[in-house]
């Protein structure tokens, strides 16, 4: 018999509960082994410390209730690796949302340090974006009263010529040759007048003249097609 | 020698009389498909009278009587002409009248109305003149191509405009009236009295402004490399304002 034999029936042995046959064997173990005799003592200490201390504490209401939560909590840890440890197949970001992350004070800092330099860099750059959106020099248009550039605007009516236009399209078979000519005779007119203005605005972004001939030759362009679609 | 002889100026003689025949008899068949109706309508002595035609000819003339003549030469009896009274005056609308009935070809339309009437005349091609207008509003839009020509126009509003074709305004303008040309391509040309006043904005093409004699250095400026000329002419009190994409404007002393 080993001493962690012995060592297990210390406690019925300080409790006084040993049977004697057993008793007289622990006995004699204990006067040639003093690791043996130490842990006895410790034992009988914690025994005697417990039982002076008997009816301070209050008891537990439902002790075994408690040892069975306690218990399933005990369970669920060793039950939940599927938690901390992702599938192989899973994605990035899959394993980035359920890792348990522990960080120290230096590193904390670090992070937030990272993320307000990158904040600040991301709101500069978008800054320097609109004002450069804004700015007559750099688009090659004269931003209007209203705020929208020429370019948004003749952008707007491209958009809004191109819809009569595709009505325009799908009658024009059901012209006359000669309808058809002068149509398109006289739409090309516009045209010119159209390409003209911006090729002039885009050498002077702040010519006035050529601005009023590009919207009044954008809206008759528009009034043209408008009154042809339904021909 | 005889270039022909009896026998070759014969079957010669033959042919032109068939050609002959086929000529009058195709000429007349034209004549035949052409249809002409003329229609009378009462009126005050302030008329409003508004036509939007498709395609053809416009011409306004004035008369002593209180009435309106519609004159209209149809290419083809596919087109209809349904003349609407209101409580001002008369309204014709071919446009509407002709939906859906495909190509009617071309209208030409003569009308005669008292003097002191206003006219807004409105077509997609051909050529519209209106003469001797006193009323309040003369306005004449051709959408494509036409020549305009208003001849002694004394309104207080006057509108013309065309994408491709000439405007020609013989005419004065009025105090306080407002006055605008408009064309794509077309040389614009007023022809005005020496005395007249009013505030001028035109714009065209570099070098193709011609202010004659009524240009004047101190009232007047050039903008957009001589693109634009605007300023007072006489007392300035009439607004005129004249666009031309391509083409010429020209001033005329009457």
């Amino acid at each position: 018999m080993n001493c962690e034999n012995y060592q297990i029936l210390l406690s019925d042995l300080v409790d006084g509960t040993l049977m004697a046959e057993d008793c007289a064997r622990v006995e004699v173990h204990l006067s040639s082994c003093p690791d043996c005799v130490g842990a006895r003592d410790d034992l009988r200490v914690i025994i005697d410390f417990c039982r002076e201390q008997r009816g301070r504490y209050d008891a537990v209401p439902n002790e075994r209730a408690m040892w069975l939560r306690i218990s399933n909590l005990i369970e669920a840890e060793k039950s939940s690796p599927a938690r901390s440890q992702a599938p192989g197949e899973a994605g990035w970001w899959f394993r980035l949302m359920n890792r348990s992350w522990q960080l120290s004070f230096p590193q904390l800092a670090g992070l937030v340090s990272a993320i307000v330099l990158v904040v600040a860099i991301a709101t500069a750059f978008s800054v320097y974006r609109l004002s450069s959106i804004a700015s007559p020099q750099v688009a090659g248009f004269v931003p209007t009263s209203g705020g929208a550039s020429i370019e948004d605007r003749y952008q707007q009516r491209q958009q809004m010529i191109a819809y009569w236009n595709q009505r325009v399209e799908l009658n024009k078979a059901r012209w006359n040759p000669q309808m058809r000519e002068t149509f398109d005779r006289n739409m090309s007119v516009i045209d010119a007048a159209v390409t003209d203005s911006m090729k002039q605005l885009s050498q002077n972004p702040h010519d006035s003249v050529s601005e009023d001939i590009l919207n009044d030759a954008l809206n008759d362009k528009v009034a043209l097609l408008k009154e042809f679609s339904d021909l | 020698m005889k270039l022909f002889s009896s026998n070759t100026r014969k079957p010669v003689t033959i042919l032109s009389a068939v050609s002959s025949i086929l000529i009058v008899l195709a000429a007349s068949s034209f004549a035949l498909a052409q249809q002409k109706v003329s229609r009378r309508f009462p009126a005050g002595k302030n008329v409003r009278f508004e036509l939007k035609n498709v395609t053809g000819t416009i011409t306004v003339e004035t008369w002593q009587r209180d009435e309106i003549l519609v004159t209209a030469l149809m290419d083809t009896r596919k087109a209809t002409f349904n003349p609407r009274q209101t409580e001002t005056g008369l309204v014709i609308d071919i446009v509407g009248d002709n939906r859906g009935r495909g190509d009617i070809g071309d209208m030409n339309f003569k009308i005669q109305l008292p003097a002191r009437s206003s006219v807004d005349l409105e077509t997609r091609s051909g050529q519209i003149s209106v003469s001797n207008i006193q009323g309040d509003l003369v306005r004449a839009h051709i959408w494509t191509s036409g020549d305009i020509q208003l001849s002694g126009v004394n309104a207080s509003r006057v509108f013309a405009s065309n994408t491709s074709g000439d405007i020609f305004f013989d005419g004065e303008f009025a105090s306080g009236g407002t006055y605008e040309f408009k064309s794509g391509r077309g040389t614009i040309s007023l022809q005005l009295p020496a005395n007249c006043g009013f505030h001028l904005v035109a714009t065209a093409p570099v070098k193709k402004i011609s202010m004659g004699p009524f240009w004047d250095d101190t009232k007047m400026k050039l903008l957009g490399e001589g693109r634009r000329i605007t300023g007072d002419v006489g007392d300035g009190r009439a607004s005129v304002t004249i666009t031309n994409f391509q083409g010429e404007i020209k001033f005329f002393r009457r």
